[in-house]
């Protein structure tokens, strides 16, 4: 049984790793410089271009051949662009910054005065909690700078951009919630966050290899590709009719993945 | 079933306990039964098994085989939260956060609020001499200082087993002191477990001893048990010669061996109650012949009694 003190108090400390600590801050200062130039350089510039009347014929065969479409209706351009660069970036992103849950703990033995006071479930959720919070804090902090941009370029964008920032906000939560769930997993049987980071490359590399070959040979066992998170992000970018199924397949894996770890986690030597 | 409400039952049940890391047995079948009370003393070489007994107590480590039960509960049970603390060896605080950072989320783990974690942060870093480095970061005190930051963890809130292994390892004799006082004036509140390959140490602080090699429990010995009685050990300061015949001359004394350089074991025969104490006789002794004796001690020292 988990105990919500504990859990609220790890989680907690989580989340003063990266806005109470020196090299935290650097982490977010880096992170901040990033999507500044994405921003400005990136998303500010592609929207011009893309829905400029010169080349908005030549974007909307582009869009529509991507099935993508959908994505040129939406009221604030900004966030056609942001959403492309986000529901790609923040996937990959998620994966290296929650690349150390547990494990540079448990290397320095710091894990084992912490499990004297809380249980390895509790650390194992209250630290993917706390990646969580971190990351949708920060992708929230580049939802509001989106809105910014796009108020700018048009006072009348700011409630639209608000309302469809809030749309995103969700759309990638449950995104990156399989990814940290993932680096959970690796970091319940490794022993650094090099090694996670390795291990989830060939998970996704020597993992879909081997899939494609199993397909090859039945001639079917589309639902293996389920094993890796982001599976659904091709059919959910261009946000249109989507239904509660997408929403679960992540969901699902989260579940699945931090079962696994906490099993393992329970096992492991620390 | 907790320990306040299980008097009778011991503190720490260890029955039949085996781990092995691979083809390696660490631990074979080691049982024993610890009560609340004085420290006790795990002793023996390098590799004998200590350290993993100590992590399995913790429940750092799942045993091959074989049970542990503290205070009526399995090792890394919930319930032991806060009363169980331990001193694992070589284990390092995040250099990320300040000590007082990280002993205040310790003490919060443990159900205190903000404030009092805060202050139990400073209090058990006065306990350790340490308060002054509150504010600081790990990688900013010495292999010393961290080792004592870590004995304060041990200490945060109330309790009731606390182990601490090779606490005095690498600490400079006041340090090593000054933490050996600390137990010592804590035991009657808490019953500490010590690892260490300081003997007098242990002898010092500990009641009982529990002696493993090569993963064995060779020897489980209480130090304050009667069959000490009949035992004097005398250090002397250099070598005298004839300091043996007339000691072994000495009515009450039945043996004399040398243990030391300069140590002798005495085994006393049956003393009439007439006859003056032997402690006595041999003191009187060591002053009639102007021999300077360093220490003596009443029964085996706890090297002579093991080895």
């Amino acid at each position: 049984m988990l105990n919500i003190h504990r859990l609220s108090i790890l989680t907690q400390f989580e989340l003063k790793r990266i806005f109470n600590t020196k090299n935290g801050l650097i982490a977010l200062m880096a992170f901040c410089a990033v999507w500044f130039i994405l921003l400005t350089y990136v998303i500010s510039s592609a929207t011009e271009l893309v829905f400029s009347d010169g080349f908005k014929l030549a974007a909307s065969s582009l869009f529509g051949s991507l099935g993508l479409s959908a994505l040129l209706k939406w009221p604030v351009a900004e966030f056609s662009i942001y959403w492309l660069v986000a529901v790609y970036s923040f996937p990959i992103f998620t994966f290296l910054v929650s690349s150390d849950q547990t494990c540079s703990d448990r290397a320095r033995g710091t894990l084992r005065f912490i499990t004297l006071r809380a249980s390895r479930s509790e650390i194992l959720i209250g630290r993917f909690l706390g990646q969580f919070l971190t990351l949708v804090s920060l992708i929230l902090l580049t939802l509001l700078a989106c809105v910014i941009l796009a108020t700018v370029r048009d006072n009348a964008l700011f409630l639209p951009a608000l309302k469809q920032a809030a749309v995103l906000f969700i759309e990638l939560a449950i995104i990156i919630l399989p990814f940290i769930a993932l680096m959970s997993f690796f970091n319940s049987i490794l022993s650094s966050a090099k090694m996670s980071i390795v291990a989830g490359i060939l998970f996704y590399t020597i993992g879909a290899l081997l899939i494609g070959f199993i397909q090859f040979q039945l001639d079917s066992g589309l639902f293996l590709n389920f094993i890796f998170p982001g599976t659904q992000i091709s059919s959910v970018v261009s946000l249109d009719g989507l239904d509660f199924y997408h929403y679960l397949i992540p969901i699902l894996q989260t579940i699945v993945l931090l079962f696994v770890a906490d099993k393992l986690l329970k096992r492991a030597s620390i | 079933m907790s320990l306040l409400n299980s008097q009778s039952a011991p503190l720490i049940q260890v029955d039949n306990l085996s781990k092995s890391f691979g083809d390696h047995l660490a631990l074979d079948k080691v049982s024993f039964s610890i009560e609340k009370g004085q420290p006790i003393a795990l002793v023996g070489p390098n590799g004998a098994g200590k350290t993993t007994l100590f992590s399995l107590l913790c429940g750092y480590l799942l045993p091959s085989s074989g049970t542990i039960t503290i205070a009526g509960l399995r090792a890394g049970d919930g319930n032991l939260f806060g009363r169980l603390a331990a001193l694992p060896q070589d284990a390092q605080f995040d250099p990320r956060f300040s000590i007082a950072h990280q002993l205040t989320f310790y003490a919060q783990l443990q159900g205190l609020t903000r404030k009092n974690a805060q202050k139990e942060a400073h209090r058990t870093l006065e306990l350790v001499g340490l308060a002054d480095t509150l504010k600081a970061k790990p990688d900013e005190l010495s292999h010393g200082m961290r080792k004592r930051v870590a004995i304060a963890q041990t200490l945060i809130g109330s309790p009731e087993i606390v182990m601490l292994d090779e606490a005095t390892a690498g600490l400079d004799p006041i340090n090593a002191r000054e933490v050996r006082q600390l137990v010592a004036s804590l035991s009657s509140e808490i019953t500490f477990i010590l690892s260490s390959h300081d003997l007098s140490e242990l002898e010092r602080l500990c009641s009982q001893v529990l002696y493993i090699e090569k993963g064995q429990l060779k020897q489980h010995q209480n130090l304050q048990s009667e069959e000490q009685q009949g035992f004097l050990t005398i250090r002397m300061r250099k070598a005298y010669d004839n300091f043996l015949p007339l000691m072994a001359g000495v009515a009450d004394v039945q043996h004399i061996e040398q243990t030391q350089n300069n140590e002798f074991l005495i085994t006393t025969g049956l003393v009439s109650p007439d006859s003056e104490p032997l402690d006595l006789q041999i003191l009187k002794l060591c002053h009639q012949h102007k021999w300077q004796y360093s220490q003596l001690t009443n029964g085996k020292t706890l090297e002579n009694r093991l080895f």
